[in-house]
């Protein structure tokens, strides 16, 4: 009984004809990578090129990790499955939450793993003009690069915000639970580089 | 490993090392035998589990502790539902968690008390009016699942101890 | 530095610093019975004065209370280590079991101990009858249900502990092959109950299950169901006259629709969890040099379990067979049902028993609660009424349901039969025929859970006669009145209650109310973009479960102080209060120490019981009781809404003991008054006032000094009681002092002053008849409720805009914990009808990924706090019992939600919950 031999008859069984069917890790499986620039140097026509990589883009912009706390409304979601944040909370008058329920007095400096709570110093809610959540990828490329509608930046400026942003940079380091983002953000960030290059253009 | 050195209802716990990821609930529960703060989903859900943490400012707030690490509370000033009676004497908050029969099993007690605290070191700092005060009790409690009682008698507990100490808590009404 | 406890606070004493807490500080840890004995004798006692529950203190002050709160170096005597299990659970009940992936917990992360099935089977562990299935599902098996347990896994220490559990959540250290699909067992129970009236009120019944019992169909092999009709074949003489009638029943059903209203209609209900707040936990110490098991625990059928944790370890092999079993019983953090006669303390035991002498805990996690906890019956029905256009009477009601019992039979054979006799509600219907089944499946166990299947079908009910008032062009309430049971009409088993009905002072109260009153105004004055509906139903419900038990102790010092002792368990539901309530009725004052969840201090009556108090015939009890230890059960789940009526009888009954042959004779004694003397009988017109016994024309009391005199005078100043009841509570003859003591129990002990207790053999005794065991039931108590909603057309959000339920319970014996139970049944209520719900099978709580977030439970936000009214009726008279009301106030909100949302969107839903998503899609 003790484990040392119960470990060995057990590695015998399991070992014969052993499958895994079960993986309830949801979230768990590796994300589909992204598309570089270069594969879009097919598309002769600067404009229809710009506004396919953006398309690509769209592919983390849509993701739930970014979704969840870019909502139409003030509250977050949350999960793959993009519930409504429980317990419910609310954006607040700065985007960290509440005076009853701040943002981070759940999530920290960084994911804990034995809660399966994500965690960043700067977790909050994404402004309200910068809603994602309902939005085809078109209706979000122009918003994207409204100033009044992506906190002043210019669209270079979102070069450096998504592939440099640590909280951005999350999204493909999520934790137990939650889908990573599709692909890297050093992919996402050549992505929003190379649409930057190419125009900035919106698909139609 | 991390160092934690941690203020728990004014006693000084020297710095120790403990696993990163072991959780503040466990630390409590596990290594001190505080088992006043209670588990109840693991997953910051339920709120049964949060303390009170007081910053240097002097402001206050509840912290879960079933989703954070010990670790984090390395340098803080906590109390917990052991420490709110003084001398043997019961706060204000659970005489009238008592008087109004807030709780039934009791296992979400310490959190809704923690929670209320709070909510009334608040409103001393920065009194509210009179008019919306249901409302934010409401919001300050909401967080918190109890499974018995349907909360009701929480939030009047609450109410009367805010309103039984008005000038304290509340803004006063322009005479008019 | 990986620090136990204890060695943590040795290295903060040796740097110099003070400890934290001065209960850590204590020298020698409190005894478990000390600290559960509330409120403590000198301590502040919030129940003096109803100005709080015995326990008030203890709970707001963050003490050890709960199973979940102890650990080794709490408990005197214990060693101080604490070593921790984890249950692994098959998160599959489909593919055959190969094994665990223990290389994933290899180095630092191994397990001191493992037990499998094979370490059960070599040890020689049985299976107690109740829970028939694999402890542990064997290797090469198919699990017999999603979370079935495949191995306990044991550490020496929490660190290690802490990491393995992190290492093997995520379902897939569990293994598994070949596909078989799910077991295939026999349903658990199937029953068909049919009453076939007198053609008058008076006349006596054609036929009823109680005229001529229970009747379950014949097996046939060739269906997954019960095959009903009374054609079938290998169905026995009973049923076949069951069916016969009830065959014609659904015939003249058919029949009368071109004349009569038919409705013919389906409603599924959900699996939900009880979701109480302390997940499951225990904490065993094998001593195996004593032999002696010791455990803490905390549930809600205490004495069962310690039945079940011997009869577990009745024949193993030595050195595993204990010689002596301590289990002491903790307050529970919510239960519900869900603790009534759970498995999980099996596995606290063998985690205790396969590591000897090292204390080791097992608890659930939120994910693993979710994934084992008992969980409520989902129940498909189908329901068939007939009601005559003319005088809007039902005159005939036909329903089948099906119960998805999930793995284990646990309670599901008594919710069937509950569900099922619970059918037609408050009302009285001359012709009734329903079936019901049980069935196995791969799901997570589903037993006992407040509401217990009256819940499902009296939803389905209330529905149902809300469509019908509306078809019929009659106002939903005065329908109901027409058909409402009256005080001596029959239940649909064929018996009356023998307590109150008022499930018509209720509808006139519902009748009454704004909100009822206003509904077409404000459904007219709706804001643009809302919708606005008003619904309501009425039900009344079962307590008990027709084979109660109470077990009290009562001890009252020279000083006047009295203990109190019982077998029935506080789980939130006051009991230590009512009890101490209770008590005082009869000796004046309230109690300091309240001890529940007790098994031990009641041996002074020296009880005997045999045979099955649910299914023995009159002649086995007949020859039974002339036993005079002997009883028909001998304690009780607290469930079925029984801790008013029977949890704080035998204490009661105690009591007036008590005073009886202890504090009357030393108060005449006191007044110079004579045996003879007229007056010496007088024990009635006493009367308690201000802990003061006074009686007209007399000097008034105090209880110490009358305490004193009793201790003095070596008169009875204890007693233990034991009370049954089966629809009525059995009655006997005690001999004291030279009389004939009759009383409400068929136990009894006592002590005289500071002797011991010593068993008083009764004389005589009137248990009710076996044949009480064909009702549904006797016991009832009805709750109805009012609601308006407003639900927003673009998004389907529903917002409970006012609220009103109305119930009784005869006498409230604490009137704030009655209200605030009511309270908490709408809470529950609302999230039942409209957030929680589970799916059955994969991708439900079974697979041990499911945590509140995901599953919804009502917050304050979600029930309109201040625009809910709830009001408990006063008793019918003064000295009405009390009546078990924890479970029928979670009811009518439910249909009442239901109804109003079809009166504000037009759309009937015919499934729970009915969640924003469901109503923004039918608003579409």
């Amino acid at each position: 009984m003790r484990a040392e031999t119960r470990v060995k008859t057990l590695v015998v069984v399991a070992t014969l004809g052993m499958s895994m069917l079960t993986a309830y890790a949801a979230g768990q499986g590796a994300s589909k990578g992204l598309a570089s620039p270069e594969s879009f140097n097919g598309i002769a026509d600067t404009n229809a090129r710009s506004a396919a990589i953006f398309t690509e883009l769209g592919k983390v912009l849509t993701h739930p990790r970014c979704v969840n706390c870019h909502p139409a409304g003030d509250m977050p979601r949350q999960g793959d499955a993009q519930r409504l944040h429980q317990p419910p909370v609310a954006r607040g008058a700065d985007g960290h939450g509440t005076a009853a329920m701040r943002c981070n007095s759940c999530h920290k400096d960084a994911n804990f793993e034995p809660g399966r709570i994500p965690g960043h110093h700067e977790w909050h809610l994404a402004p309200r003009e910068m809603a994602w959540e309902g939005k085809t990828v078109a209706e979000i490329c122009v918003q994207i690069k409204d100033p009044a509608r992506n906190g002043g930046r210019k669209v270079e400026d979102l070069i450096d915000h998504i592939s440099k942003d640590t909280l951005v940079g999350w999204a493909w380091a999520p934790g137990y639970g939650r889908a990573p983002a599709p692909g890297t953000q050093a992919e996402a960030g050549a992505l929003v580089e190379a649409w930057a290059k190419t125009g900035a253009a919106c698909p139609g | 490993m991390t160092t934690l050195g941690i203020t728990i209802n004014g006693q000084v716990h020297a710095p120790t090392e403990v696993r990163d990821d072991l959780s503040m609930n466990d630390f409590l529960r596990e290594y001190l035998g505080m088992t006043g703060t209670k588990f109840g989903c693991g997953a910051a859900q339920c709120l049964s589990c949060v303390v009170i943490v007081d910053e240097p400012d002097g402001t206050c707030h509840t912290n879960p502790t079933c989703v954070t690490s010990a670790a984090s509370f390395h340098g803080k000033t906590i109390r917990t539902v052991e420490g709110h009676a003084k001398n043997g004497e019961l706060s204000p908050l659970q005489k009238a968690f008592i008087r109004h029969f807030a709780f039934q099993c009791g296992y979400c007690t310490a959190g809704f008390l923690n929670e209320g605290q709070v909510l009334l070191e608040q409103l001393a700092k920065t009194p509210v009016p009179r008019a919306g005060l249901e409302e934010r009790i409401a919001e300050a409690l909401d967080g918190h699942l109890c499974r018995c009682t349907g909360y009701f008698k929480y939030h009047e507990a609450v109410l009367d101890v805010i309103l039984s100490d008005a000038k304290r808590y509340l803004m006063q009404e322009p005479r008019g | 530095m990986r620090t136990s406890r204890r060695e943590f606070m040795k290295w903060v004493s040796a740097g110099g610093i003070s400890l934290s807490l001065s209960h850590l500080a204590a020298a020698e840890p409190v005894a478990f019975p000390a600290r559960e004995t509330l409120p403590g004798r000198g301590k502040l006692n919030p129940a003096i004065g109803g100005a709080g529950r015995v326990d008030g203190v203890a709970k707001v002050t963050g003490s050890k209370l709960y199973a979940s709160d102890f650990r080794a170096n709490d408990l005197p005597g214990w060693p101080a280590k604490t070593s921790h299990a984890i249950l692994v659970r098959a998160p599959d009940a489909t593919h055959v079991y190969l094994g665990m992936d223990l290389a994933r917990l290899s180095g630092a992360l191994k397990p001191t101990v493992i037990v499998t099935a094979a370490d059960l089977a070599r040890i020689n562990i049985r299976v107690p009858a109740y829970y028939e299935g694999d402890l542990f599902c064997p290797v090469g098996k198919t699990p017999l249900y999603m979370g079935q347990p495949v191995a306990l896994l044991i550490f020496e220490q929490f660190d290690t502990y802490d990491r393995a559990r992190i290492a093997l959540r995520d379902g897939t250290f569990v293994q598994f092959g070949e596909e078989t699909g799910p077991i295939v067992m026999p349903n658990y129970a199937a029953y068909r109950f049919t009453r076939v009236a007198g053609a008058t009120p008076d006349a006596p019944d054609v036929y009823s299950p109680v005229l001529a019992g229970w009747v379950t169909p014949g097996r046939t092999q060739a269906s997954a169901l019960p095959v009903w009709s009374s054609t079938a074949h290998k169905n026995e003489a009973g049923y076949e006259k069951a069916a016969v009638h009830g065959d014609k029943i659904r015939a003249e059903i058919a029949a009368s629709e071109s004349s009569a209203l038919v409705l013919d209609r389906t409603f599924d209900t959900q699996s939900v969890d009880p979701m109480f707040m302390e997940p499951e936990c225990g904490l065993g110490w094998y001593n195996a040099k004593d032999k002696a098991l010791e455990l803490v625990l905390g549930v809600q059928s205490p004495y069962e379990a310690a039945e079940s944790i011997a009869f577990l370890l009745g024949e193993t092999k030595a050195p595993f067979k204990p010689s002596a079993i301590n289990a002491q019983f903790a307050y529970v953090g919510g239960g519900f049902g869900g603790r009534d006669h759970t498995p999980f303390i099996f596995y606290v035991t063998l985690a205790a028993i396969f590591f000897p002498d090292r204390p080791v805990r097992l608890a659930h996690d939120r994910y693993q609660q979710f994934q084992a906890g008992i969980k409520r019956h989902a129940i498909k029905m189908r329901s068939r009424m007939s009601v005559d256009r003319a005088s809007g009477k039902i005159t005939a009601f036909a329903a089948d349901h099906v119960l998805d019992g999930g793995g284990l039979a646990n309670f599901s054979a008594n919710v069937a039969t509950c569900a099922a006799t619970a059918a037609i509600g408050i009302y009285d219907v001359p012709k009734v025929d329903v079936t019901t089944v049980a069935e196995h499946t791969r799901g997570v166990t589903a037993g006992s859970m407040r509401g217990y299947g009256s819940l499902q079908t009296m939803t389905a009910l209330e529905v149902l006669i809300d469509e019908a008032a509306l078809a019929l062009k009659l106002d939903p309430i005065d329908f109901r009145r027409r058909n409402a049971l009256k005080q001596d009409g029959r239940t649909m088993t064929g018996n009356p209650y023998i307590v109150s009905v008022r499930s018509l002072e209720v509808l006139d109260k519902l009748e009454q109310h704004p909100i009822w009153q206003q509904r077409a105004a404000e459904k007219a004055r709706a804001a643009s973009g809302i919708l606005v509906g008003t619904g309501v139903a009425c039900v009344t419900k079962d307590y008990g479960t027709g084979g109660d038990s109470s077990n009290g102790r009562v001890e009252l010092s020279p000083d006047g102080r009295i203990a109190i002792f019982c077998d029935h368990v506080e789980m939130g539901n006051g009991i230590g209060t009512a009890l101490a309530n209770r008590v005082a009725l009869h000796l004046g004052s309230i109690a300091d120490e309240v001890a529940v969840s007790q098994v031990g201090v009641f041996d002074a009556m020296e009880l005997v019981t045999s045979g099955d108090c649910y299914t023995m015939d009159q002649k086995t009890q007949d020859k039974a009781e002339k036993d005079p230890r002997w009883v028909p059960s001998i304690s009780s789940a607290t469930s079925a809404s029984i801790g008013a009526h029977v949890g704080t009888h035998a204490a009661a009954e105690a009591a007036r003991v008590i005073f009886r042959f202890g504090l009357w004779p030393a108060a005449l004694a006191l007044w110079n008054i004579g045996p003879r003397d007229p007056r010496a009988k007088d024990f009635a017109k006493a009367q308690w006032k201000d802990g003061q016994l006074t009686m007209a024309g007399l000097p008034s009391l105090p209880l110490d000094k009358l305490a004193a005199a009793a201790h003095a005078r070596n008169l009875v100043t204890g007693a233990v009681a034991h009370g049954f009841s089966r629809w009525a509570w059995a009655r006997a003859r005690f001999p004291i002092n030279g009389e004939q003591y009759r009383a409400e129990i068929d136990g009894l002990a006592l002590r005289r002053g500071a002797g011991k207790f010593t068993r008083i053999n009764r004389a005589s005794v009137l248990f009710p008849p076996t044949d009480n065991n064909r009702m549904g039931t006797a016991y009832t108590a009805a709750c109805g409720a009012t609601v308006r909603v407003e639900i927003e057309k673009a998004t389907g959000v529903l917002r409970i805009a006012k609220a009103y339920t109305a119930f009784e319970c005869g006498q409230a014996l604490v009137p704030e914990v009655v209200l605030g139970q009511a309270q908490g049944g709408f809470a529950m209520g609302v999230g039942y009808a409209l957030l929680e719900t589970l799916p059955p099978f994969e991708g439900g709580p079974g697979n041990g990924q499911w945590n509140l977030g995901q599953y919804l439970v009502a917050r304050g936000s979600d029930l309109s706090l201040r625009d809910v009214e709830i009001e408990l009726m006063p008793p019918l008279t003064p000295d009405e019992l009390p009546k078990g009301m924890a479970e029928v106030v979670m009811i009518p909100i439910v249909p009442a939600l239901l109804n109003a949302i079809q009166d504000a969107i037009g759309h009937r839903f015919a499934a729970l919950p009915v969640t924003q998503a469901m109503l923004k899609g039918a608003l579409a």
